[in-house]
């Protein structure tokens, strides 16, 4: 974590570290799955994932996607290829799920120079 | 360890570091998970030390290419072709099985990365991301935000359905300055 003295703009937040599974619970919390709100919960979650990885203040572009699909019975597959340098790139998913729905959260870090 | 890594939260990265020594015992997934009152959520990460010791020690220091910007920009277009090709060649006749759509998702991924390399485009990093649902009547949202470089960087989508399943395929090209 040395980088982080280097004199960086943007002073990082190493206090709160990125956590997905708050983000998940903050926007969709103990509801049900709801056609009418679904479109609004993932582009919170996805925004309130991606303020807090900005706040780390690491020489990263993100990526983050969301998937959230309501339980039926019914099986979802999902899987990722990355062309990057594994040195220095990584990816984290994390996948959450309560009585009515299922959501899947992926997050890419690619580094910039 | 990777960078991006010890940015997760510390509990998990306390996990990590106690099952994993420097000389990688398995690098592989590993995860961690949390259960609350009504709620589950699974955590993991693709761990590979291996590669990562060798170039923290090797890594040579690159001359300036005082390379403002790519010289050949992505072409999203191309990208969506090819997700469209592959998508359809591989998923048309196919029903839903547990077993093939597992095995089917990784090909998918590999096939659609080796198809956008051979684009041959420089100095770009690739992200693929390939989802295969069986078709129940179920409703499903998919979004994704990217913070990154709008001048260089894009991406191309295509959704597929048949009768019994449906895909999704996303291409992520990310500039690497």
């Amino acid at each position: 974590m040395e980088e982080f003295h280097n004199g960086s703009e943007v002073s990082p937040d190493t206090n709160s570290p990125f956590s997905p599974v708050t983000c998940i619970e903050n926007v969709v919390g103990g509801g049900d799955y709801s056609q009418s709100q679904v479109n609004k919960w993932t582009a919170n979650i996805v925004e309130r994932c991606l303020t807090q990885l900005v706040k780390q203040g690491k020489p990263y572009k993100y990526i983050v996607t969301c998937a959230v699909m309501q339980k039926t019975g019914a099986g979802l597959h999902t899987a990722n290829s990355c062309y990057w340098d594994t040195a220095m790139d990584g990816s984290c998913t994390v996948r959450w799920e309560n009585r009515t729905m299922y959501c899947v959260v992926s997050v890419f870090a690619v580094a910039t120079a | 360890m990777n960078d991006f890594q010890n940015s997760i939260p510390s509990a998990a990265c306390l996990v990590v570091k106690l099952l994993v020594s420097p000389h990688g015992i398995c690098p592989g997934i590993l995860f961690s998970m949390i259960m609350s009152f009504s709620s589950i959520s699974t955590v993991s990460y693709i761990d590979e030390l291996g590669h990562h010791d060798d170039n923290a020690r090797l890594a040579p220091t690159m001359e300036n290419t005082y390379q403002m910007g790519p010289y050949k920009r992505f072409p999203a277009n191309a990208a969506t072709d090819i997700l469209k090709d592959v998508l359809t060649s591989y998923l048309q006749e196919e029903k839903y099985e547990v077993e093939w759509s597992q095995k089917m998702t990784k090909t998918l991924c590999e096939v659609i990365r080796a198809r956008v390399k051979e684009l041959m485009i420089p100095r770009y990093k690739i992200v693929i991301l390939v989802h295969i649902g069986q078709l129940t009547g179920q409703c499903m949202q998919i979004s994704s935000r990217c913070l990154w470089d709008t001048s260089n960087d894009t991406f191309a989508s295509h959704f597929f359905k048949n009768s019994s399943l449906f895909g999704v395929a996303s291409v992520y090209a990310v500039y690497f300055e």
